[in-house]
C-alpha cells in the first residue's frame, strides 16, 4: 500500500492483533452456527409469505391525530418499519419522526403484559375475567352520574362503541381531553368561517403570515402541511411563497421564515389589528367591524406595544396588500393566553380583510358518519372532570389515552382530585403516571396489532375513514384492543344486543359492511369490499362540500396590556415540539435521541434564555436555573437561545417522567407541574402561555448533552449551509 | 515510508472515481437536497435509525461524542450579530457524501473502506479493524465508531427492540466504523432485479430512508447517469460536475443566480450529494 | 531512515505474529477451507438421495426404497430460492402435500416422525447446516437466474456448486467449504453472456450491454466476471 513489503497484512499484524481479533467478532454474530442453530420454518404458509421477502400492510399512524395512512413492512412476521401509504392525500408516502417512532412503541420493553390489580403499592396480575368482573361488581350499585371516563381524542367506530357504554351506563360524563390542542382557534375558526377546521392551503398562497402556528412541526397535520409547503416554497410561476411568522419564541416553523417577528408575549392581536389598521390606511376597503376593531391600532401603538420595528411592520403590510392571495394562520402561541379567543379572533379577521377566505381557507368536507366524526380534545374538559372529582362526584373513573396526571397543570391538583374517586381503571400501553393512580390496569395492544377505525379532525383532502389493522401478531398474548375490551364491557350491560359480535374485529367488519353502499362498496360484494378496505387502508368518501359562512367581528376588543409583575416578571413558555407533544410518546428512544432542531439537544430538557437577558443576568449554557411561578418550582440546564423574547423562557413539554418506562423515566423535568390556572376567557382553556415565573441561577452547571458541536451553530468562515436572497436567483428556471 | 514516498502514494491514490478503464456504468448514485424546502424535521433522521439498526446511545455515550446518527440535521445561524435571528436558521442535513475521491478511502490501512463500481463509498464491517484513520480524515465528520459492543449494552436493544433489525443490515459489534450507505441493502436489491430483468434500474424504483420519509420531499435520490432521472436533470440545471473540483459557474464574474453547490469541493473530494441553497425573501 | 523503519516494522510484526497464534484458542468457530463444519444430527434425517436421487433404471416402478430416487427437481420444495434471497426451508405443508399419498411408506419410522409434527401442527426444528456468519448476503435468487433460468444449466448442477452432489446425500454436513475465497474463485471465473453462436443467454447480454463485459478473447463467446465489490455481500 504505502510500500510494497509493507502490505495491508503486515499492518493488521502491526496494528490489530488484538483488531484482528475485533473485525472478527466485532459485527453481530460471525460465527457459523452449524448444527447449533434451528432454521425457522412455517408448518403451512400462505403462497405470499416467502421467507426474506417483506410484505407490506396499509395502516393508520397513531402517534398523533393527524391520521396518516402507513404502510408496514413486515418481514417473517415482524413489523420493521412503517413508511407513509403513497396513496394518501394526508401524508401521501411522507412520514414523520414521531410516526417513524411507532414501532418503538409497539416493541417498547416497558409494555404493561397483563391486568394489573392494585394491593397497596404493588400491582398484581390477575385474569382478564377476574379484571372484568371487578368492574361490573364496581359498577353495581353505582349511578350512571358518578361514573366518569376521560378519554384522548378518539373517533371512528371505537367512540361509537364508547359513547353506546356509557350510554349502558347511564353516564354523561365522557371527558375529551388533550393537553396539547387547538381548542381555542377552532372556537375562533367557528366564529370566524363557521367551521371547526377549514382547509388551510399552504400551497395556494403567496405569503403565510402564521402567528405561532407551527404547521410544520406539531400543529394539526404538519406533515401533510410540510408537502403544501414545499410546494409553496417552489411557488406559482417560480414566485416563492413567503412565510412570516410572528411568535415570541422560534418554533420549527418559524426557523424557517423569511422573516421572524419576535412579539411581546401576548401582544399577537394587537399586531393583527395593526396590520388590519395599515391596511386600511393603505386604501384596502375594510369592513364596519374591522374598521372598529382595528381603530386606534396606529403604526406608533403597535411598535410600541408587540416590539415589532415601523420598518418590518411596513414591509409587511405593503407585501400582504400586494402578493395575494395570502394565508394567516392563528396558533398556539397565539391562543395560549387569557385574551387568547381574542387573538385569534383579530388573526381570522386579517384573513378576512384579505380576503383569503374561500381562496386559500376554504371548506372542509363533510363526513357523511356525523357520529365517527372525532371528539375533539380540550384541556376545559380536564377541568370540569378535575372539579367534579376534587367535589367527590364520581365513584368509578375510566382513563384512556390520556396521561393528565402528568399533563395536567400543578395548580390544578390533580392527582389528589383523581385520589378521590373510589375505583380508578386504567386503560394504558404503560405503568405511566396516571396509571400508577389507577386501582386497576388493563393493557391494551398497540396500534399495530389492533383492529380500529379512525377519522382525522383535519380533512385535508376530502372525506375519509382510515383503517387501522394489525401487521403483526401480538406480540404479548395478555393484551387486549381498547376495542375488544369495550365490547366486552358493554355486554356486561347489554349482552343481548352485542352477542352477535365476537370480537371487536367482528363488531367493525359487520359495521363496514352494513354501510358498504355508502362507502363506495356498492357494486361489490362483502368479501371483495373488504379486502379491497383492508388493502388500501383508506375509505375515501363521497363527501358534499361542507361551506363557510362569512361572519361578523364585531365587538372584537383587546383587553389592555397586562401590567408587569414585580415579583414574577418573565413570561413562561411551554413550548410544544415535533417528537414530544404532550410526552405520551418520551419512552421511544429514537425520540429522545432525536435532536430537538432549534436547540440540538437531546435527552434533557433545558431553559431556553436570550442571550442578551442571560448576559444581564450572568447565566451561562448549563448553569442550573430554578423557574419558580406561582405554582411551583423546576429546575433546569439553561440554553442560551437568540430565538426568544428576552422577557421570556421557554422550557419544551415531554419530558421529566416520573414513570413510563427506562427511556423517559428521570429525563428533564415537567413544565406541566409549574403552569398556573389562568383559562382563555371566552372558552374556559387553560392559558398555558400565561405563566408568570421568575429564574435564579441555582449554582450548578452542568455540560448541555446536545448535537451542535462546541462552537455551536457557527460556520466559522467555511462555506457549509449557504443562502441567496430572491433577488439572486432564478427559481423560475429550475427543475 | 519518507515524508516524500507518502506524498507520491497519496497522489497516486486519491485518484477520482471511475478510474479509466471502469467507467461509472450503468449506475452512479447520487443526492441532491435542496436547503429551501427541508424543514429541519429530523424525520430523516429517525428514519435512518429504522432502517439502519442504527443503536441509540443514551444520554452520557451521547455527551461523549459517541452518538451514531448516520443522518445529521446540523442548524446554523446568521454570524453577524444580530439580536434576533429574525430570517430564521439555516438546516443542513449532512451524512456520507459518498466522495469519488474519497479522503477516508485512502488512509484505511485495511482497505474496509473502498469505491464501488456504482460509485458509493463503501464500508466493509468485518474487515474494519477501528483505527479511525478514515473518520479523522473525514472532513464532513460522518464518519461513526463502535466504541461499545451495542447489542449488549443494556437498553440499547431490549429483547422485544430486536425484533425491530432490519435483517438486510448487519448489526455492528464493536471497533467497527459505520456510517451512511446511501441504503445500500436497497440500492442491491433493486440492481440485482433489474439485471436478472436484463434492464437497468428505472428512475423512482428505489429511495433511500430518508429520501421515502422527507415530508417536504426535499431530497432526490437517483441514477446520475441515466438522462432521465430527476438527480441528473437537477445537476445539470444547476451546472454542478460531478469531476470538476471547482464549477465552472464559479469562475465566472458576478453571482451565479444557480443554487446548486457541493460542501467542501476545493477539497477536492468530489462529493455525490448537491445541496441547493436556502433562500431568503428579499422584499421582507 | 526508510530502511530501518520497516525492518522495525517487520520485526514487530513478528513479534505480534507470534503473540497471536496464543489468542486463536479463543476465536469463534470459523470455516477454514479444510473445515466443512460439524456432522449435524437432524430431528428427522431427511434422505435426499431418495427425494432428488436418480431412478434405479432397473426398478421402474420404485419400490425399493434403498435404491434409486425419484429425480425430484430441487426446485419442486425448495420454492423459495428462485424468489427470495434466502432459500429458507419448505414449510411441513409441503412434504404432507404428498405423503398423505403415499400409504406405502406411511409406517416407516421418519414419515411417523413426521405425521407427528403435522398432528402437532409444530415445524420441524430442522438445524442449520449451509449457515453463513451474519454480515455475509447470498442471494440464492439471483444465482438461479443467472444459472438456471438464463444460462440453462441443469438444476442439480447449479445448486451443487454450493451445496454439493445432493442426490447422493442427506445433507448432514456441508460439502463446500464456503469461505469467502471459495466464493470469489468463482466470481473470478469468466463466466459465458452469450451462448455458442454469439445468441445472448436470458437477459444476460442486454444486461451487460450496459456494463460493457471484457472485450473478447476467445472469440464468439462474450463473458464476464461476478460482481467482485464487498458491498455486493457485506452490508
Amino acid at each position: 500500500m504505502i510500500d510494497s513489503s509493507f502490505d495491508r497484512r503486515d499492518f493488521l499484524k502491526v496494528m490489530g492483533w488484538g483488531g484482528a481479533a475485533v473485525a472478527l467478532s466485532g459485527c453481530g454474530n460471525t460465527s457459523i452456527e452449524d448444527g447449533k442453530e434451528t432454521v425457522v420454518s412455517y408448518v403451512e404458509a400462505a403462497d405470499y409469505v416467502i421467507p426474506g421477502v417483506s410484505v407490506y400492510y396499509n395502516s393508520t399512524c397513531a402517534q398523533c391525530d393527524a391520521g396518516c395512512n402507513i404502510n408496514g413492512r413486515v418481514r417473517e412476521g415482524r413489523v420493521l418499519k412503517l413508511e407513509g401509504n403513497a396513496a394518501s392525500g394526508i401524508n401521501r408516502g411522507k412520514m414523520c419522526g414521531l410516526g417513524q417512532a411507532g414501532v418503538q412503541h409497539h416493541y417498547n420493553p416497558d409494555r404493561v403484559r397483563e391486568p394489573l390489580l392494585r394491593n397497596g403499592d404493588r400491582g398484581e396480575a390477575i385474569a382478564w375475567d377476574k379484571a372484568y368482573a371487578l368492574i361490573a361488581e364496581k359498577l353495581n350499585g353505582v349511578s350512571g352520574d358518578e361514573v366518569a371516563f376521560l378519554s384522548g381524542g378518539v373517533s371512528g367506530h371505537l367512540k361509537v362503541l364508547l359513547g353506546n357504554y356509557l350510554e349502558s351506563l347511564g353516564s354523561k360524563n365522557h371527558f375529551v381531553y388533550e393537553a396539547v390542542s387547538p381548542a381555542v382557534v377552532r372556537a375562533a375558526n367557528k366564529k370566524a368561517y363557521g367551521n371547526e377546521m377549514p382547509r388551510f392551503s399552504i400551497n395556494k398562497a403567496k405569503v403565510v403570515l402564521s402567528f405561532g402556528a407551527d404547521f410544520l412541526g406539531s400543529w394539526v397535520s404538519p406533515v401533510h402541511f410540510s408537502q403544501q409547503y414545499a410546494q409553496f416554497r417552489k411557488g406559482v410561476n417560480g414566485q416563492r411563497g413567503v412565510l412570516v411568522q410572528v411568535e415570541s419564541k422560534m418554533t420549527l416553523t418559524g426557523a424557517n421564515a423569511d422573516r421572524w417577528l419576535v412579539v411581546r408575549p401576548g401582544t399577537e392581536g394587537v399586531l393583527a389589528l395593526g396590520i388590519i389598521n395599515a391596511l386600511g390606511a393603505s386604501g384596502v376597503a375594510l369592513s364596519g367591524d374591522a374598521a372598529a376593531a382595528s381603530q386606534g391600532y396606529d403604526k406608533a401603538r403597535v411598535t410600541s406595544e408587540t416590539g415589532v420595528s415601523a420598518e418590518h411592520l411596513d414591509k409587511l403590510v405593503a407585501l400582504l396588500k400586494e402578493r395575494t392571495p395570502s394565508l394567516v394562520l392563528a396558533g398556539s402561541a397565539a391562543e395560549g393566553y387569557a385574551h387568547g379567543s381574542q387573538n385569534a379572533a383579530a388573526i381570522n379577521l386579517l384573513n378576512q380583510v384579505l380576503g383569503n377566505v374561500g381562496k386559500t381557507i376554504e371548506a372542509p368536507a363533510v363526513l357523511p358518519f356525523p357520529q365517527m366524526a372525532p371528539a375533539k380534545g380540550s384541556s376545559l374538559a380536564l377541568k370540569s372532570l378535575n372539579e367534579g372529582l376534587a367535589a367527590g362526584k364520581y365513584k368509578v373513573l375510566f382513563t384512556y389515552g390520556a396521561n393528565p396526571v402528568f399533563t395536567a397543570p400543578g395548580s390544578m391538583k390533580f392527582k389528589d382530585s383523581m385520589g378521590k374517586a373510589a375505583f380508578k381503571v386504567a386503560f394504558a400501553h404503560y405503568l405511566d403516571e396516571t396509571a400508577l393512580q389507577a386501582d386497576l390496569v388493563l393493557p391494551l395492544d398497540s396500534a399495530l396489532e389492533d383492529w380500529g377505525t379512525q377519522v382525522p379532525e383535519y380533512l385535508a383532502d376530502g372525506a375519509q375513514i382510515n383503517i387501522q389493522q394489525p401487521l403483526m401478531e401480538k406480540l404479548h398474548p395478555e393484551t387486549r384492543g381498547m376495542g375488544d375490551v369495550l365490547l366486552a364491557l358493554i355486554k356486561q350491560r347489554q349482552a343481548d344486543a352485542y352477542k352477535g359480535f365476537e370480537d371487536y374485529y367482528s363488531y367493525l367488519r359487520s359495521a363496514l359492511l352494513q354501510n358498504k353502499g355508502a362507502l363506495g362498496g356498492g357494486g361489490s360484494d362483502d368479501d371483495t369490499f373488504w379486502d379491497a378496505t383492508l388493502t388500501s387502508g383508506i375509505i375515501k368518501l363521497a363527501g358534499a362540500a361542507g361551506t363557510l359562512s362569512a361572519s361578523s367581528a364585531a365587538g372584537l376588543k383587546l383587553p389592555e396590556a397586562a401590567a408587569a409583575d414585580a415579583q414574577f416578571p418573565m413570561h413562561l413558555i411551554p413550548s410544544v415540539t415535533a417528537n414530544l407533544r404532550d410526552g405520551r410518546h418520551a419512552n421511544q428512544p429514537w425520540l429522545q435521541e432525536s435532536p430537538d432542531p432549534l436547540t440540538t439537544i437531546v435527552w434533557d430538557s433545558w431553559v431556553e434564555i436570550h442571550p442578551k437577558k442571560a448576559a444581564q443576568m450572568g447565566i451561562v449554557e448549563g448553569d442550573i436555573v430554578e423557574v419558580a411561578s406561582k405554582t411551583g418550582t423546576i429546575k433546569a440546564q439553561a440554553y442560551l437561545f437568540p430565538g426568544i423574547h428576552p422577557d421570556a423562557v421557554s422550557i419544551p413539554l415531554g419530558r421529566g417522567h416520573e414513570a413510563m418506562g427506562r427511556y423517559a423515566k428521570g429525563f428533564g423535568v415537567n413544565p406541566f407541574q409549574i403552569l398556573d390556572a389562568v383559562y382563555d376567557q371566552e372558552t374556559g382553556e387553560l392559558a398555558m402561555h400565561e405563566t408568570r415565573v421568575k429564574i435564579s441561577k441555582v449554582g450548578q452547571r452542568v455540560i448541555v448533552v446536545k448535537d451542535e458541536g462546541v462552537i455551536g451553530g457557527k460556520q466559522d468562515g467555511r462555506r457549509i449551509a449557504l443562502s441567496k436572497t430572491t433577488d439572486q436567483v432564478k427559481l423560475s428556471e429550475e427543475i | 515510508m519518507s515524508v516524500g514516498t507518502l506524498l507520491e502514494n497519496w497522489s497516486e491514490f486519491r485518484h477520482f472515481h471511475p478510474v479509466d478503464d471502469k467507467p461509472h456504468d450503468p449506475y452512479k448514485w447520487a443526492m441532491s437536497i435542496d436547503l429551501d424546502t427541508c424543514t429541519g424535521c429530523n424525520a430523516c433522521s429517525v428514519a435512518c435509525y429504522a432502517e439502519n439498526n442504527i443503536p441509540v446511545v443514551g444520554k452520557e455515550k451521547f455527551q461523549h461524542g459517541q452518538q451514531m446518527h448516520w443522518m445529521r440535521i446540523e442548524r446554523y445561524w446568521s454570524e453577524d450579530d444580530r439580536e434576533f435571528p429574525d430570517q430564521g436558521a439555516q438546516f443542513l442535513p449532512m451524512m456520507c457524501q459518498q466522495c469519488e475521491a474519497a479522503p477516508c478511502e485512502t488512509v484505511c490501512p485495511v482497505g474496509a473502506t473502498n469505491h464501488t463500481a456504482d460509485g458509493l463509498n463503501s464500508q466493509i464491517y468485518n474487515r474494519c479493524i477501528g483505527s479511525r484513520y478514515c473518520s479523522a480524515n473525514c472532513p464532513f465528520k460522518v464518519r461513526y465508531f463502535n466504541w461499545y459492543d451495542y447489542p449488549t449494552v443494556d437498553n440499547v436493544w431490549p429483547a422485544e427492540m430486536t425484533r425491530q433489525l432490519n435483517p438486510d443490515v448487519s448489526v455492528r459489534g464493536k471497533g467497527v466504523m459505520e456510517k451512511c450507505t446511501f441504503c445500500v441493502q436497497r440500492l442491491r436489491a433493486v440492481e440485482v432485479t433489474a439485471k436478472s430483468e436484463g434492464r437497468i434500474v428505472r428512475e423512482g424504483e428505489v429511495q433511500t430512508a430518508c429520501q421515502q420519509a422527507c415530508p417536504s420531499s426535499a431530497i432526490s435520490f437517483g441514477n446520475l447517469v441515466d438522462p432521465e432521472s430527476r438527480v441528473h436533470k437537477q445537476w445539470a440545471a444547476q451546472q454542478v460536475v460531478l469531476e470538476a473540483d471547482e464549477q465552472e459557474k464559479n469562475k465566472e464574474h458576478g453571482t451565479s443566480e444557480l443554487r446548486g453547490y457541493r460542501i467542501l469541493e476545493e477539497l477536492r473530494p468530489y462529493p455525490s450529494v448537491m445541496y441547493l441553497e436556502q433562500v431568503r425573501e428579499s422584499a421582507v | 531512515m526508510h530502511r530501518i523503519l520497516r525492518l522495525s516494522f517487520f520485526l514487530m510484526g513478528l513479534l505480534v505474529a507470534a503473540g497471536s497464534h496464543a489468542a486463536d484458542a479463543q476465536k469463534p468457530t470459523l470455516t477454514t477451507e479444510d473445515s466443512l463444519g460439524p456432522q449435524v444430527t437432524q430431528p428427522i434425517e431427511f434422505p435426499h438421495y431418495r427425494h432428488a436421487g436418480l431412478r434405479n433404471p432397473n426398478d421402474p416402478t420404485n419400490s425399493d426404497p434403498n435404491k434409486g430416487g425419484m429425480e425430484i427437481d430441487c426446485q419442486y420444495c425448495h420454492t423459495y430460492a428462485r424468489r427470495s434471497a434466502v432459500a429458507g426451508i419448505p414449510p411441513l405443508q409441503k412434504c404432507i402435500g404428498c405423503h398423505q399419498n403415499i400409504e406405502s411408506v406411511r409406517q416407516k419410522p421418519r414419515i411417523v416422525e413426521l405425521f407427528k409434527y403435522w398432528d402437532a401442527k409444530k415445524a420441524v426444528p430442522w438445524k442449520k447446516v449451509h449457515d453463513l456468519p451474519d454480515f455475509v448476503r447470498f442471494n440464492h435468487e439471483r444465482h438461479i437466474k443467472r444459472f438456471i433460468e438464463q444460462q440453462n444449466r441443469p438444476t442439480q448442477e447449479a445448486c451443487g456448486y454450493c451445496h454439493g452432489d445432493v442426490k447422493e446425500m442427506t445433507v448432514a454436513r456441508r460439502s463446500k467449504p464456503l469461505t469467502m475465497g471459495w466464493c470469489a474463485s468463482c466470481h473470478q471465473k469468466e463466466h459465458p453472456v452469450t451462448g455458442e453462436g454469439g445468441a445472448p443467454i436470458g437477459n444476460q447480454a442486454y444486461w451487460y450491454k450496459f456494463q460493457k463485459p471484457a472485450a473478447d478473447k476467445s472469440g464468439g463467446e462474450i463473458k464476464a466476471q461476478g460482481p467482485n465489490d464487498c458491498w455486493h455481500c457485506h452490508k
